[in-house]
């Protein structure tokens, strides 16, 4: 484990208990503490800061040696942990058995492969709101041209070119356009929304391939294959961010955008880039979506939204706290499907989704903030 | 006996922890006088006016009268009130609100009975203010929008609006540094009617020229003290230099140094222009050390950026005979140019992340091995940079926010350092860092050229340029106007040629 942090999280640890950690909220008062433009103009206001800056590190050598239960950055684990052991007690006969396990499982690959799609434009700094219109279209695409005949593979190339597609037009219009990404892509999912009636005419469809739905469906070892193609696509999006150079230049730029481009990166084509991956993953994501429900409708899509968001937000306070990752990311998915079937198999109303994964969020990354202002 | 002075600062100190910035300073501005307030970088004008505007504190014993009524110190907003006015520097203007609202956010809206803000009222209230000031602007375009003469007429509407009460001190803070010359006439005529008003004017400037144009008296600071105050009239311009470095010019008449054996040319610079900028040539030879020396507005500013393409430029940049593609900051850095651009927080620091990651990201690259980053060998690589650079503290994966402006700024110099560029740019390389940093830093600087990297310095520091440039090139109006070669580079010659009196310090 991580023995060599800071002091402060040291300090920080022993104060909270629960959910804890920097959040990715924490750029506000941060901002407070560096110094103004108009003072780092001024030596002397610097050189003071300078002094003082130092301080805090001093006694660091003797103070950091404290065991390290890492509440800063694991703090999801034991809570998940802790929701496991309670739901036992609660829940005995439903609860702790492997088929719960594999339902829960199986159930989240969808949102999960979603919040991992757009962990690499919110690394960049750029939103991407339009991924849930895209997972509706390709999923639509799929429906229509199989129910056209067209075999699996054709159809499924084809939602998910259309997912690239599409990110290459949300690409050109932050990019190139220069409209703000919130804008673009909120414009670009109700453009989607769109596309979803017209394809689908309004209708359902569920004349898919055989095949292709045994696919979406036959458990391997107990676990639906989606959960497999989430798993495989969390490997490549946690290499290409943590093991490969782009990775670098994603955080770089969300990080500091002009910075990253006066160090040579080439920030424009990082953001292109990043949308076109997280409407990609999209694309790929509706695809097993399709296989999964065997049916296309209009009204699938905007659902996913929220909870993807709420769960790449939560999990940047987790392992790497203050940046958006892909293993708290999962951390976060999971430990609100915990938390929600629990409460769900304890008799909780159906309502109780939305409420506990909105009051997770907002704790979470409250409890995050605090901690981080302390520090 | 004189009438009531308009301003009157007695006692006046303030010291930055073991630094004293002002010290004991007296000044008084009499109504209806335009007063210059001049002295070298640091020599504490700026602290006096953001004392003044309650931005400071200053230390206890000082005292500040405006129409002889006592001044609550250290209050932001109370000079507003009894009269003191200010256009700063950066005119303070909200750039995305029009004229008419950074207007109303000194005053207030003129509302209607209803209570609501009467917009024709109100629109036809501004364009009146700055048609009295002779300018005709549409009140209703963003200040963004608007060219600097515009925005500087509007900063100066607003520090003039009558509000609760009228104006009786008008402070301008290098008002000209940007503006083309005829704004600049016209600009001092509108001072000259503020003045025939009653107002006093204290008007600071680095521009001597312009002290000698438009004020009555001047007064001198120098290291944080009051030195003279004195009429213009029977000043010359060598005399106003020599009161504010504190002597006269010296004329050295050492021999020349036998010229300093350097390597080829590495860096050729033909006919660049950018904003100000026009058309400067610059040569570089590997090994050499360069100064670039200007004031603000001068095109010093804008110099490294446009070298290294991080704003648009004209004009053919070189390295190692090979043309850099402008406005590529990618291809400057393939091309073997580095740059540590000023403002650290803004242009080069990612604040959220590790040493390691601020030191690597140029080329990340380097680190692969069978395709992936090799974590374990970046970490080391980098190490080894923050500790040559003496780095406190030297561990990789802290965060940069954690550590002093000092040591920020170093791990900019080994993000650039570790990539031995043929040319290493250094914007202001040591704005806002400590004395024993700054020490470290130039050291550094020496070293890379002693390893054979030609180095560009530009800095406001002028004992900077001194202690590492073989020759300094000054900037004067977007064009190189002099250059001091060793040994007749001292900080009083730059500021003298870079305010462009005391043409001796040619040399």
């Amino acid at each position: 484990m991580n023995a060599d942090r800071d002091s402060s999280r040291a300090e920080r640890r022993e104060e909270s208990a629960g959910i804890a950690g920097d959040a990715i909220m924490t750029s506000s008062p941060d901002l407070e503490s560096q110094p103004s433009a108009a003072e780092a103009a001024n030596p002397v206001v610097e050189a003071d800061r300078g002094v003082s800056g130092l301080e805090p590190h001093a006694g660091e050598g003797r103070k950091r040696r404290r065991i390290n239960l890492g509440m800063d950055r694991f703090s999801g684990l034991y809570v998940w942990a802790a929701l496991i052991i309670l739901f036992s007690f609660w829940v005995p006969d439903t609860f702790p058995t492997s088929d719960n396990a594999k339902i829960i499982a199986g159930d989240q690959a969808i949102t999960a492969m979603l919040a991992l799609g757009i962990i690499i434009p919110l690394a960049a700094g750029v939103f991407d709101l339009s991924f849930a219109g895209v997972l509706g279209v390709s999923v639509a695409i799929v429906g229509y041209l199989q129910s056209n005949g067209w075999n699996v593979w054709l159809s499924a190339a084809a939602a998910i070119a259309a997912g690239a597609f599409i990110g290459c037009a949300n690409g050109f219009i932050v990019v190139q356009l220069r409209v703000n990404s919130f804008i673009a892509t909120l414009g670009m999912s109700s453009l989607l929304v769109a596309a979803e009636f017209w394809i689908t005419d309004g209708k359902q469809i569920t004349e898919f391939n055989s095949t292709f739905l045994d696919l979406g469906t036959k458990p391997i070892l107990g676990i639906p294959l989606p959960f497999y193609v989430m798993i495989v696509l969390a490997i490549i999006i946690y290499i290409i961010i943590e093991y490969l150079p782009i990775g670098r230049y994603l955080y770089a730029s969300g990080g500091n955008a002009q910075a990253a481009r006066l160090a040579g990166v080439r920030v424009n084509n990082v953001v292109f880039g990043s949308l076109v991956a997280s409407a990609f993953t999209a694309g790929v994501t509706g695809v097993v979506l399709a296989a999964r429900i065997g049916t296309a409708s209009p009204e699938i899509g905007p659902s996913y939204l929220l909870p993807a968001f709420s769960a790449v937000f939560l999990g940047s306070t987790q392992i790497k706290p203050g940046r958006v990752n892909v293993i708290g990311t999962l951390v976060a998915v999971y430990l609100l499907a915990t938390g929600v079937k629990g409460l769900q198999l304890a008799g909780a109303p159906s309502y109780i989704n939305d409420l506990f994964n909105g009051a997770a969020l907002i704790i979470a990354v409250a409890l995050a903030a605090r901690s981080a202002r302390r520090a | 006996m004189p009438e009531t002075p308009a301003l009157q600062i007695r006692g006046l100190s303030k010291t930055f922890t073991g630094q004293r910035a002002l010290i004991d300073l007296d000044l008084e501005l009499q109504p209806g006088e335009i007063r210059a307030l001049v002295g070298q970088n640091g020599c504490g004008k700026s602290t006096m006016i953001k004392v003044l505007a309650g931005y400071h504190d200053p230390d206890p014993g000082a005292e500040v009268f405006v129409d002889g009524e006592p001044l609550a110190l250290g209050v932001a907003g109370a000079g507003d009130h009894a009269g003191l006015r200010f256009v700063h520097q950066d005119l303070g203007l909200v750039p995305t609100l029009d004229a008419l609202d950074n207007l109303a956010m000194g005053h207030g809206y003129e509302r209607n009975r209803l209570g609501l803000i009467s917009w024709r009222r109100e629109a036809r209230l501004t364009r009146k203010t700055l048609r009295d000031l002779g300018y005709d602007i549409d009140v209703r375009q963003p200040t963004g929008h608007l060219v600097i003469s515009e925005r500087t007429a509007i900063a100066l509407a607003r520090a003039l609006s009558p509000r609760s009460t009228p104006p009786r001190v008008l402070v301008l803070d290098e008002p000209t540094a940007n503006l083309p010359a005829a704004e600049i006439e016209r600009l001092f005529g509108v001072v000259r009617s503020v003045r025939d008003r009653g107002v006093s004017v204290l008007f600071v400037s680095h521009h001597i020229d312009e002290v000698f144009t438009l004020c009555d008296n001047v007064t001198v600071l120098r290291d944080g003290r009051h030195i003279i105050t004195r009429p213009v009239e029977g000043l010359d311009e060598d005399a106003l230099i020599a009161l504010m470095i504190g002597r006269k010019l010296e004329q050295f008449d050492m021999p020349e140094s036998a010229s300093e054996t350097h390597g080829e040319t590495v860096l050729q610079v033909r006919g660049l222009r950018t904003g100000v900028l026009q058309g400067v040539d610059l040569e570089l030879q590997a090994g050499e050390v360069i100064g670039i020396a200007g004031i603000t507005g001068s095109g010093r500013e804008e110099i490294a950026l446009a070298l290294f393409g991080g704003v648009p430029r004209q004009g053919e940049v070189r390295v190692a005979g090979k043309l850099v593609q402008p406005y590529r900051p990618d291809k400057a850095v393939s091309a073997g140019l580095g740059l540590v651009p000023a403002e650290r927080h803004a242009n080069a620091a990612f604040m959220e992340s590790t040493l390691r990651e601020n030191v690597s990201i140029v080329s990340p690259q380097d680190f692969l091995r069978r395709g992936l980053l090799n974590r374990r060998r970046e970490t080391s690589v980098v190490r080894s940079w923050l500790e040559k650079l003496r780095v406190k503290p030297p561990e990789p994966e802290r965060l940069l926010a954690t550590l002093s402006g000092g040591n920020q700024q170093k791990v900019m110099l080994a993000r650039w350092m570790r990539q031995k560029p043929a040319v290493l740019v250094l914007d202001e390389p040591t704005q806002g860092v400590d004395v024993g940093a700054k020490a470290d830093i130039h050291t550094l600087v020496e070293e890379a050229a002693a390893e054979g990297a030609a180095v560009l310095v530009v800095s406001t520091d002028h004992g900077e340029l001194t202690r590492l440039a073989e020759r300094v090139l000054v900037l004067r109006g977007g064009r190189f106007a002099d250059e001091l070669r060793r040994p007749h580079i001292d900080p009083d010659r730059i500021t003298a040629a870079t305010i462009g009196a005391g043409q001796g310090a040619a040399a």
